[in-house]
């Protein structure tokens, strides 16, 4: 039976194994592969866009460009002119969520965001090296990170508490934030069409009128395309500002 | 838009956009692409599901995207191009302009060889001059200092001269007093007076 949530799984598409080191078993998943695909496509859109090094750039290179000067304005707005040291991983990180998400979004393609280990591990990895940046950083004066300045005293045990709390909820929220959208709306448009493909085959004359939420069902794909961009922008957003709140605490 | 376009125009259209050279192969590619897929659908090579919607959805919302943005993103992508070959161009312009300027003015210097060899050559005799003038001074000071040492020992050697002659005739004219003083000289030269007046008379000279 048709599940929404099929298109989910992780599954192997090549497996390596052997009776060796407590069954030692290598296998090229559908997610790994769509890893790779994401890395060969952002690689092949710079190679393409290198334009041969040429001094006037070609249509492919004022994309690529202005995507790096939308970056690197954001990252200098968000992080401190003097920050530019954290606009390769900024960009980066944008780039490989945001083709993650479109090519997700071309029908028979899995959809790398939709991982929960992809995207909590994206969140915790960054959260602890931000955590570690911001302890090098600012050594035993990073812990009034979490005393907000000009609360009274008695309040300090509860608020301290709550900034911790709410400090640690970073590490989850913002993956799961990118991995509960791009679930949620490929869950949508799964149910969406297992709808109206019913629709289409039960008669021409059903066929003709189902074109009409056909076109809203378009206009959801349209809007799962700009959701694409957005959570790769919020993604991108949130660790210039955690990078940020670690370079300058408050 | 192509919504004002007439519809045979849209259909002509439509026909060349099938890739193939004339309308006999045309028409053949329609009917061999319609053929397999219908093959492939009925041999199950292609299941039609809900993933077939998604795949129309977005074949239909990709192709309106691209036509939309097209034309809007080349005219600013072009803009910018255009831009920058600008900034390039003038660039260049003003980079070819400093040369020439540069050029130019170098080029008043030209003579600047020639005169600075001149200039030289002036200075070098300047100072060879100015050398023969100093050894100039040099020996007319000299000789200024030797004509006064000189004249400074003539004047001494003549006042030691006229002194000693001074003591000359003093010591004379002392002994010749001393002796006229004396008695016996007295007697002496009265007695070769008288003898001298004898002799005269004598010789009747008085």
């Amino acid at each position: 039976m048709f599940s929404p949530l099929d298109q989910f799984e992780t599954i192997s598409l090549f497996s390596l194994a052997a009776p060796i080191l407590g069954n030692f078993n290598i296998a090229l998943t559908n997610l790994g592969f769509y890893c790779f695909l994401v890395f060969v496509i952002i690689f092949g859109f710079h190679v393409i866009s290198n334009n041969n090094l040429a001094l006037v750039p070609s249509h492919y290179s004022i994309a690529l460009e202005s995507f790096f000067a939308s970056i690197a304005n954001m990252v200098r707005s968000q992080i401190g002119e003097n920050k530019e040291i954290y606009l390769p991983f900024v960009y980066s990180l944008f780039l490989f969520i945001l083709v993650s998400n479109l090519v997700s979004n071309v029908p028979y393609n899995f959809a790398v965001t939709s991982s929960a280990i992809v995207c909590l591990g994206l969140s915790v990895t960054i959260f602890l090296s931000v955590t570690i940046l911001a302890l090098t950083k600012h050594g035993i004066k990073f812990f009034s990170f979490f005393v907000p300045s000009g609360c009274p005293l008695a309040l300090v045990p509860l608020l301290v508490l709550i900034e911790l709390i709410s400090y640690f909820a970073r590490s989850v929220s913002l993956g799961l934030r990118l991995f509960a959208n791009i679930v949620a709306g490929h869950t949508l448009l799964a149910i969406l069409s297992s709808f109206l493909i019913k629709l289409f085959s039960t008669s021409i004359l059903v066929f003709f009128v189902t074109l009409i939420p056909f076109a809203l069902f378009t206009a959801i794909i349209g809007l799962e395309i700009a959701v694409s961009f957005i959570q790769a922008f919020v993604f991108s957003l949130l660790v210039c500002s955690y990078i940020k709140d670690a370079e300058y605490l408050h | 838009m192509s919504s004002k376009q007439p519809p045979a125009e849209r259909a002509s259209e439509l026909i060349e956009s099938v890739p193939a050279s004339n309308i006999v192969s045309k028409t053949g590619a329609i009917v061999l692409g319609t053929g397999l897929a219908a093959t492939a659908i009925s041999q199950e090579l292609y299941v039609v599901n809900e993933e077939t919607v998604i795949l129309a959805g977005f074949a239909i919302l990709a192709t309106i995207i691209a036509r939309s943005a097209h034309g809007p993103y080349s005219e600013w992508a072009r803009g910018q191009i255009d831009k920058i070959k600008g900034i390039l161009n003038q660039s260049r312009a003003e980079h070819t302009q400093a040369v020439k300027d540069r050029i130019n003015s170098v080029e008043q210097m030209k003579d600047v060889v020639g005169l600075t060899k001149g200039l030289f050559a002036l200075s070098k005799e300047t100072v060879q001059l100015e050398a023969e003038i100093f050894e100039q001074r040099q020996r007319v000071a000299m000789a200024a200092e030797l004509k006064s040492v000189l004249d400074s020992w003539v004047r001494y050697e003549q006042q030691a001269k006229e002194a000693e002659q001074a003591e000359l005739a003093k010591s004379v004219i002392d002994k010749v007093l001393k002796s006229l003083s004396d008695e016996r000289a007295q007697k002496d030269i009265l007695l070769s007076a008288v003898t001298e007046v004898e002799q005269l008379v004598k010789n009747k000279a008085i």
